[in-house]
């Protein structure tokens, strides 16, 4: 996901031309919505990242697969900036009433996290989880690092020594880092907020590993310059069978990172329960299947609208956790 | 070789059918459009572009915004040039020589002068790009944060160093654009600065409104003082295109080939991309070229030095993303984005696998260059008849494209307010006799600097000897030190040499 944070004030200006069209037909079809007749209008899926990374391409395939269920349009407006923040606040500025929806990440959700959020759990209501992708410790193909265990003795041996690449302070592969630390992994961050420059950091050597989901480095690890070490979860993958997953060595962490739909809060049930009903249509066809697999998505990805708020909050708790006992 | 050549004919063929020709010719014009207009720049231009490359092919969409890409780096040079506003922030050393060239009454050369620069700098870095791509995508990957760091610092010193006024006034000028910069959130550790607990402060101010505000407005007051009675440049009945005679592009060829040596490898770094290339490639020439004295009284070297090094940087920039997979400028990242929305990854891979792809892109980038030359070549004409209508009449439509490009950045009513704000500014200091080429510099590259220095920090536990001791870092270090004392260590030497 975190591909197009190089340009994320690159603001949409497609967004423009989207508003004015929704302005449109607003005029036209306004009115108070009701659950019967839902949607009566397109609904707006709005991107709190630039066009072209993995929260985009998530939404363009939604509104794809989507519009033929329900009979509308659902226009994608890019809206980034604020590490999400921005295109949050468009869609709690928004009505409760089902036209406006958003991608919902663990990149802006770690913002919760912080000291000061600008929105809270209560303002939103997650409608789907449609991914959730596992996050691994990656080191340069040719890295002295053969196994995690390599990794594991030489941080111990010379704590604040090697150097993990990571999107930034206060993010969730801040906190994943600091549940090792407090198992005496001790590694200097590099916050490189441009995954550009995040990748030439292993790539070119002056990082000693990276922290990153599989689909974000996919070319790399295909053309044998990346080789994962670690992965932050429960249990091994099927496609990583001989890399240790977190929890196996002790480190209780496994925070993924997910996407999903939100809506604002006060949005009426039926009205969520619909667009739960056709995001699991859209989590069930072939298309999203593949989708899922080229970002090395966990299988089990899906929550509908029953147990999403829960997932999400569990998250928040779980991102707390690390910090609480730091 | 002749492996690469068979390869760059199919390409060439490739390119030449119906929907790709089109595709390109619409991609050019556009990003001849975006470049033109101030606050529209090149970046946001190609994500514009993007959502409607999603029913094309992937080569189709790349040839799109790659065309795009190309032609963006050009366009801005009309607007700096006829009305001393860049288009792209690229421009701004355009503003030296190529206006003021513009104001000695003779527009239709300088515009021919960028012409030809955009074409050689631009096919320049297109065969090296060819031939060279692995190579020259292993070596950029020895850079790292303290490498940005130095080159962004180069960039910053020289744009005060060449200036013709006050060295002080020019220092503060920059100071205070990376003071502007630093408002918001931290990136680092995201802490609030200067923001007054307001939201839109928190998220920054944009480079594009200080640019926007401090030219487009600036100016725009700059006119009103005089009544919009500036001397008219003489009327050229007319007006042709001037390209630059032979003898005269011998005379540059040296420099010619300097510049979009500086444009290439500055576009091979993540980040840095075609503005660094524009000032730094001005930076040198200011220094080292045989006619440093008479840069900024409109020569053709400081015509030529930015728009070669702009062009030019793409061919560096595209080979990071094709080789790498790694995108090194904001309009690459975007057209990852474009690759990765087809299910491809770029990376050295594709180079294997996709060949017959990367090379139809290779092709119409060099098919792109001429095109957009074409294109440039008839435009200039009826763009100096614009010269010809009432100076009020221009500038209400200036303010207007000013604040719509102001607008669509976020779609924001503060930044309107924040363009008016930094145009009294940018006033201000023009009449006060303080450079805004600093300012705007500094905002734009502020960021990049502290982005940079605070990740050297935190990697080499606050160890800032490494800028010195890294050899590349080193070099450029040595580089700059030299490029700063130059002057100095000429006096002494005239003094010297007038003395004994």
């Amino acid at each position: 996901m975190k591909l197009l944070h190089s340009t994320r004030s690159v603001a949409g200006r497609f967004a423009v031309f989207l508003a004015i069209a929704l302005c449109g037909t607003l005029f036209l079809f306004g009115g108070k919505a009701t659950a019967a007749g839902y949607p009566e209008r397109p609904i707006e899926l709005i991107v709190p990242w630039g066009p072209g990374g993995g929260a985009d391409q998530l939404a363009r395939l939604i509104s794809k697969l989507m519009e033929p269920m329900l009979g509308q349009g659902i226009p994608v407006v890019n809206v980034p900036g604020g590490t999400g923040a921005t295109g949050m606040a468009k869609l709690l500025a928004s009505p409760p009433d089902g036209y406006s929806m958003a991608i919902y990440i663990a990149d802006s959700h770690a913002l919760l996290a912080g000291k000061t959020p600008r929105w809270t759990m209560d303002d939103i209501t997650p409608v789907a989880v449609m991914m959730k992708v596992p996050s691994f410790i990656f080191v340069k193909q040719d890295s002295p690092f053969k196994t995690w265990a390599d990794f594991e003795k030489e941080a111990k041996a010379n704590p604040g020594k090697l150097k993990v690449a990571t999107l930034g302070f206060g993010s969730v592969d801040d906190f994943s880092l600091s549940v090792l630390a407090k198992a005496g992994i001790n590694v200097v961050q590099v916050p490189f907020s441009k995954p550009s420059e995040r990748y030439v950091s292993i790539l070119g050597g002056h990082a000693d590993a990276l922290y990153e989901q599989a689909g974000d480095v996919a070319q790399f690890l295909n053309g044998k310059q990346m080789r994962p070490i670690l992965l932050f979860g429960e249990k091994r993958l099927d496609r990583f069978k001989d890399i240790p997953a977190s929890y196996e060595l002790g480190y209780k962490v496994a925070l993924p990172q997910f996407r999903s739909i939100v809506v604002r809060s006060g949005t009426p049930p039926e009205i969520v329960k619909k667009l739960s009903d056709a995001l699991k249509k859209v989590y069930d066809s072939p298309e999203y299947k593949k989708f899922m697999e080229d970002q090395y998505c966990d299988p089990n990805s899906w929550e509908d609208s029953a147990h999403a708020p829960a997932f999400v909050k569990q998250q928040l708790e779980d991102m707390k956790k690390t910090l609480a006992t730091n | 070789m002749t492996d690469i050549l068979i390869q760059l004919t199919h390409g060439f063929v490739a390119c030449l059918s119906p929907v790709h020709l089109t595709l390109l010719f619409f991609g050019i014009v556009i990003g001849l459009l975006i470049g033109v207009l101030p606050g529209l720049t090149l970046v946001m231009g190609v994500a514009l572009a993007l959502p409607f490359t999603y029913q094309m092919d992937v080569t189709a969409s790349i040839i799109l915004l790659g065309a795009m890409y190309v032609s963006g780096t050009y366009g801005g040079a009309f607007t700096a040039i006829l009305f001393k506003i860049p288009g792209e922030p690229i421009d701004v050393p355009m503003l030296w020589d190529g206006y003021t060239m513009g104001r000695k009454g003779k527009p239709a050369k300088a515009l021919g002068w960028t012409l030809v620069a955009a074409l050689g700098g631009g096919l320049l870095s297109a065969i090296v790009m060819v031939a060279l791509t692995e190579p020259l995508a292993k070596f950029a990957l020895s850079f790292s944060s303290p490498e940005y760091f130095v080159i962004v610092m180069f960039g910053l010193l020289s744009v005060v160093a060449i200036g013709k006024g006050s060295l002080a006034n020019a220092f503060i000028s920059m100071s205070v654009g990376i003071l502007i910069s630093a408002v918001g959130v931290d990136p680092i550790y995201g802490a609030p600065r200067f923001t007054f607990g307001s939201p839109i402060l928190a998220d920054g101010i944009e480079f594009l409104v200080v640019m926007v505000g401090a030219y487009g407005v600036g100016e725009v007051l700059t006119r009103l003082e005089t009544g919009f009675a500036t001397q008219p440049i003489e009327k050229i009945k007319n007006a042709r295109t001037e390209l630059p005679t032979w003898k005269e592009l011998k005379e540059v060829k040296g420099m010619f080939f300097r510049s979009s040596v500086v444009g290439d490898l500055i576009g091979l770094l993540p980040g840095a991309g075609a503005t660094i290339a524009s000032f730094v490639s001005y930076g040198i020439e200011a220094r080292f070229g045989k006619r440093r004295k008479e840069m900024g009284t409109g020569v053709a070297e400081g015509v030529i030095a930015p728009q070669a090094a702009a062009t030019a940087s793409v061919g560096g920039a595209l080979v990071h993303l094709l080789a790498l997979g790694i995108p090194g400028s904001g309009a690459t990242a975007v057209m990852l984005g474009a690759f990765m929305l087809h299910g491809i990854q770029p990376g050295p891979q594709v180079l294997v696998t996709s060949a017959p792809m990367v090379y139809t892109i290779f092709a119409s980038i060099f098919l792109g260059l001429f095109l957009m030359c074409a294109i440039g070549y008839l435009a200039i004409k009826p763009l100096i008849k614009i010269l010809d209508f009432p100076e009020a009449v221009v500038s209400a439509y200036v303010l207007t494209l000013c604040f719509i490009g102001a607008l669509s950045i976020r779609n924001n009513i503060t930044d309107l307010w924040l363009i008016i704000a930094f145009g009294v500014i940018g006033y201000g200091f023009e009449r006060l006799k303080f450079p805004i080429a600093p300012l705007v510099l500094g905002v734009i590259l502020g960021p990049i600097a502290e982005d940079n220095f605070m990740n050297t920090m935190i990697s080499f536990s606050n160890d800032w000897t490494v800028f010195f001791t890294r050899p590349i870092s080193g070099t450029i270090v040595a580089f700059t030190v030299i490029v700063l004392l130059l002057p100095f260590i000429q006096k002494l030497r005239a003094h010297y040499l007038a003395t004994a």
